[in-house]
């Protein structure tokens, strides 16, 4: 506050000095003990702020008179699908449709099992939303065409998920071959039998 | 300094220091209170068992209560206590009342001890960081006008002829959290317990997130602000930097700040426009901040030599450095490229606890340090001790963030990956959270090093407490004040002795922003385009989208499939702002620790599944998946709906504009219960045993109907 009765404007001449800066500080600001230095503002911190102005600037143009297509979301999701499309198509590589029996593939198909099928199928092959794959009851049919038929469309009425575009035909056959080894196994607790008894094909 | 005091009559007055007092130990208190329930929602997330089944104990309810904890109980009477003290001295009188003083201060802990119950029992608006329901929401607006009263009053009996910064700060705080609070709690109440959102969809996100940004502007950054402009300088007895600098940064500060609510909205469904404003308005936020962080860190110049010796000056340079560096990192993150990546991702956890454990936590804790001594006239008890604090607080940040950081962009990059053969890599989506638990269980670490040092505080400052006496008057004199001719001061120099002209105008740079943005998405249809085949939502789907709420599902899983590839791969075709016009209150969510919900009930997306695979999942969620980090939700088999609310419910949506037929609230009812007989019939015909008034058959309706509505011909699995 102005204690200072003569005038309230900063006289150059008898201005006091901060000892250990050698600021100036401001005559009439002390509050609470607290004083104030009059200090211009850092040029650094000035150019800083008007580049960001500028920035900003550039960047409403850009949406509203130049029209640049990445500020508008659709336009660059359309040209992200294009390039995919491009660059990197879905590939349906057809595969020959052969139960699997190599350590690896089967590794890789209980991978694929134990992240997305076992949700509805469980760990163990044992069933709880989807059908025991242990026993010898089947819906769809056991043979390798017809599951693997059942995993490429679904049955999404009855809540099986197609995999067409989720899992490429090799990952779908790698799983189907891990399918197979399940049966026979000891669930912890099997869902009842759905489907007709079949004849084991393998 | 000031050497002519003694020329002029001087008047002799008394502070009180008891309210400030008061708030300080609350301050402690809930920090400790906030800091644990952190620390248990970080372990709940680990091990959903830590849950124990209690409904109270779940993620989706311990994180609001977490978040309403940390800011308005622990940094809320941080502020408090810093302003009770700082600004009668500043002023130069006691405060106005201190009976409106003590209203405050009851009304406040009664505001919280409120939201703890009203939260853990589920009851909540669905918006974050403004969960509270409507009869607390009146509280709140009552208590903050009796602080704003007894602030305003104080500083016009003041002796002083000019208003200092930190007054500033704390009137621009007063008047933009009010401003906020209101215009974003309009609500219709249908129970006492129960309100609607009176805005929906787009229009309910925007003026959500430009309070939820506020609210981290305005009660998280510039009243702390205020609080460093007196105690730093105070601390470290300098003067500070730059006068002309505290004017450019503050208005620069409060009225841009206000614009940059869009950029928690980016890619989502709001038009283009208004992120790109959400965008600009953050970037050019830089430079303000950061005037607030140099006039700090120079006003210690000269003093660095004390910094190293005393930790009220060590937190404060850490909270100070924390502030800039949340203040660059935030704009950064305000970049469409780097935002399409950090969002949902824990990289935004990361951000905000640079901010707060940094800047709010330190802030707090090295004014604590420095008042306990002054209260009981003694000195701190172990200054090594608050050392030990100063290093945990400050490591157990970086172990807190660091891992955040290392985990947000791993899982954003796994959400993004594709095969060569254009599939996504990791289909499943808890895959990408597996990765990433090891860096959550460091970030629980970073937790523990974190409350450890604010136990450690809490036994020193109650030493120094018992080592001394409480002085609760302190005794001061000053002139009066006389109302002078201005002479040639500045036109700011001149504001600063009009405090009421200077609210105004305070309140007129923060309400630019809002208008701006509010009108237009309120106003033009064409921002909010409408699709046909949006229907509202059946009376059983509503009530399950209450149990949603409820539960706080929307703090673990969005309903936003932002325009990307990778998304509409993982989760089916983006979001449309159509799309969300009955959403009363939006449920678009923040983070990501489950997986997006907005097309779940969409037979042809990935993520489909059965009514019976949700059943089985809400009971047990481990069943489905052993690693599965969601709670489990046996109680809503358990409970029944609230059935007798639904006409209730049905009108009062009608109130809000969703078009029911007239007279529907009557047929609600009988269409509810065949909804959910048929769902029920369909779940015991697979072998599940279930009632068809239970809450769960509610919760399904809603997830089988969620986002099916621009895909007609995929149909709802419940029809
Ligand atoms: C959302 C739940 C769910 C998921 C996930 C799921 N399934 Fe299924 N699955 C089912 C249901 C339900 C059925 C029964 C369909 C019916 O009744 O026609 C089924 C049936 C099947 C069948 C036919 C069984 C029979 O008896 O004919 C096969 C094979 C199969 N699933 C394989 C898979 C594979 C492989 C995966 C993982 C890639 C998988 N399922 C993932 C729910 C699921
Ligand atoms: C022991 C210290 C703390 C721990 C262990 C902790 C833990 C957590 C956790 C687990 C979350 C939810 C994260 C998620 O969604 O995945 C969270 C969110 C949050 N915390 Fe903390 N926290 C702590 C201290 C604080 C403090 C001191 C503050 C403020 C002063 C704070 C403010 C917030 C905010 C604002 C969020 C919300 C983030 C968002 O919206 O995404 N936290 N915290």
């Amino acid at each position: 506050m102005s204690i200072n009765e003569e005038k309230t404007n900063i006289n150059q001449n008898d201005h006091e000095i901060d000892t250990l800066t050698n600021d100036r500080l401001i005559k009439d600001h002390s509050y609470d003990g607290i004083r104030e230095l009059d200090n211009d503002l850092p040029p650094w911190w000035k150019w800083l702020f008007y580049i960001t102005i500028i920035f900003a600037i550039i960047y409403m143009l850009g949406l509203w008179v130049f029209d640049w297509d990445s500020l508008y979301q659709e336009k660059e999701y359309n040209k992200e699908v294009a390039e995919a499309v491009k660059t990197a198509p879905k590939q349906q590589v057809q595969v020959e449709l052969k139960v699997l029996t190599d350590a690896s593939s089967l590794e890789n198909g209980k991978a694929t099992y134990d992240k997305i099928c076992q949700v509805c199928h469980l760990l163990d092959g044992g069933g709880l939303v989807g059908p025991n794959f242990t026993d010898d009851y089947w819906i769809h049919g056991n043979s390798l065409e017809k599951m693997f038929a059942v995993v490429e469309n679904g049955v999404i009425e009855k809540g099986m998920i197609p995999y067409k575009d989720q899992l490429p035909p090799t990952q779908r056959l790698e799983v189907i071959s891990y399918i197979i080894t399940l049966r026979g196994t000891i669930p912890a607790s099997p869902k009842a039998p759905q489907g007709e008894l079949l004849d084991w094909p393998y | 300094m000031i050497t002519n005091l003694k020329f002029m009559a001087l008047e002799k007055f008394t502070y009180d220091n008891k309210l400030a007092k008061n708030f300080a130990v609350a301050t402690i208190l809930w920090g400790v209170v906030g800091f644990l329930v952190g620390l248990i929602a970080a372990l709940a997330i680990l091990w959903p068992e830590v849950s124990m089944k209690l409904p109270f104990l779940t993620f989706g309810r311990l994180r609001p209560l977490h978040t309403n904890a940390a800011i308005f109980a622990f940094v809320g009477n941080s502020i408090f206590t810093g302003i009770y003290y700082s600004m009668p001295r500043l002023l130069k009188t006691p405060m106005f009342s201190q009976k409106l003083g003590k209203i405050h201060f009851w009304g406040w802990q009664l505001i919280i001890v409120l939201a703890a119950v009203t939260l853990m029992a589920g009851i909540t608006t669905g918006k974050e960081y403004a969960e509270l329901e409507w009869p607390i929401d009146i509280l709140i607006a009552g208590i903050w006008v009796v602080f704003g009263w007894n602030m305003i009053a104080t500083i016009i009996k003041r002796r002083v002829q000019h208003i200092y910064v930190a007054i500033w700060f704390y009137l621009a705080t007063f008047v933009t959290v009010a401003v906020l609070h209101i215009v974003n709690s309009f609500e219709l109440p249908i129970s006492l317990f129960k309100s609607y959102s009176l805005y929906s969809g787009v229009q309910d996100a925007l003026v959500q997130w430009w309070y939820g940004h506020n609210a981290v502007a305005f009660f998280l950054t510039t009243p702390v602000l205020g609080l460093m402009y007196y105690f730093l300088p105070k601390a470290a007895n300098r003067p500070i930097y730059s006068y002309k600098l505290s004017i450019i940064h503050f208005w620069a500060l409060i009225f841009l700040y206000i614009w940059a609510g869009p950029h928690h909205l980016l890619y989502s469904s709001i038009p283009d426009w208004t992120q790109a404003l959400g965008v600009v308005f953050s970037v050019v936020l830089i430079a303000p901040s950061w005037g607030g962080m140099i006039n700090g860190l120079l006003t210690l110049r000269g003093a660095w030599d004390k910094v190293r010796q005393d930790p009220v000056l060590k937190m404060f340079v850490v909270g100070v450095t924390s502030y800039g560096m949340s203040t660059f990192e935030g704009p950064l993150l305000s970049l469409k490229s780097v935002n399409a990546i950090s969002h949902f991702t824990d990289w935004t956890i990361a951000h905000v606890h640079i901010g707060t454990l940094g800047w709010n936590g330190m802030m707090a804790f090295g004014m604590l340090y420095w008042l306990f001594p002054r209260f009981y006239k003694v000195k701190l008890y172990s200054t090594s001790l608050a050392n030990t604090h100063f290093w945990l607080a400050t490591l157990g940040m970086l172990f807190f963030a660091i891992p955040l950081y290392f985990a947000g962009f791993t899982q954003a990059l796994m959400w993004k990956q594709f095969t060569p053969e254009g599939f996504l890599k990791y289909t499943n989506f808890l895959e990408t959270y597996t990765q990433i638990r090891p860096m959550h269980m460091l970030r629980a670490v970073g937790g523990v090093m974190y409350l450890t040092g604010a136990g450690i505080m809490v036994y020193n400052l109650i030493k120094t407490a018992g080592a001394g006496k409480f002085v609760r008057f302190e005794n001061d004199e000053a002139p009066a004040r006389e109302v002078k001719p201005h002479g040639n001061e500045t036109w700011h120099r001149r504001l600063e002795r009009k405090p009421v002209l200077f609210t105004i105008w305070a309140l007129v740079a923060i309400l630019i922003g809002g208008i701006v943005e509010f009108v237009p998405m309120f106003l033009v249809k064409s921002n909010v385009p409408t699709i046909s085949s949006v229907q509202p939502y059946t009376p059983l789907e509503l009530e399950g989208r209450d149990i949603y709420i409820r539960e706080g599902c929307y703090n673990c899983h969005s309903q936003m499939i932002r325009p990307f590839r990778s998304e509409v791969e993982r989760y089916g075709e983006y979001s449309k702002s159509g799309e969300f016009i009955y959403d009363h209150p939006f449920q678009w969510g923040s983070r990501r620790t489950g997986p997006d919900l907005a097309r779940i009930g969409v037979k042809t997306t990935k993520n489909y599944k059965p009514d019976s695979w949700h059943y089985e999942h809400l009971v047990n969620p481990q069943k489905t998946n052993i690693q599965s980090i969601m709670p489990p939700y046996p109680w809503l088999v358990e409970n029944d709906m609230d059935i007798e609310s639904i006409p209730k419910k049905i009108r009062a949506m009608q109130t809000l504009g969703v078009p029911y037929p007239k007279g529907y609230d009557e047929k609600a009812i009988d269409d509810l219960k065949k909804q959910a007989h048929e769902i029920a019939s369909g779940l015991r015909a697979s072998g599940i045993e279930v009632e068809d008034q239970k809450k769960i058959i509610a919760l399904i309706a809603y997830m089988q109907r969620l986002g099916t509505d621009i895909s007609k011909n995929a149909g709802s699995a419940s029809k």
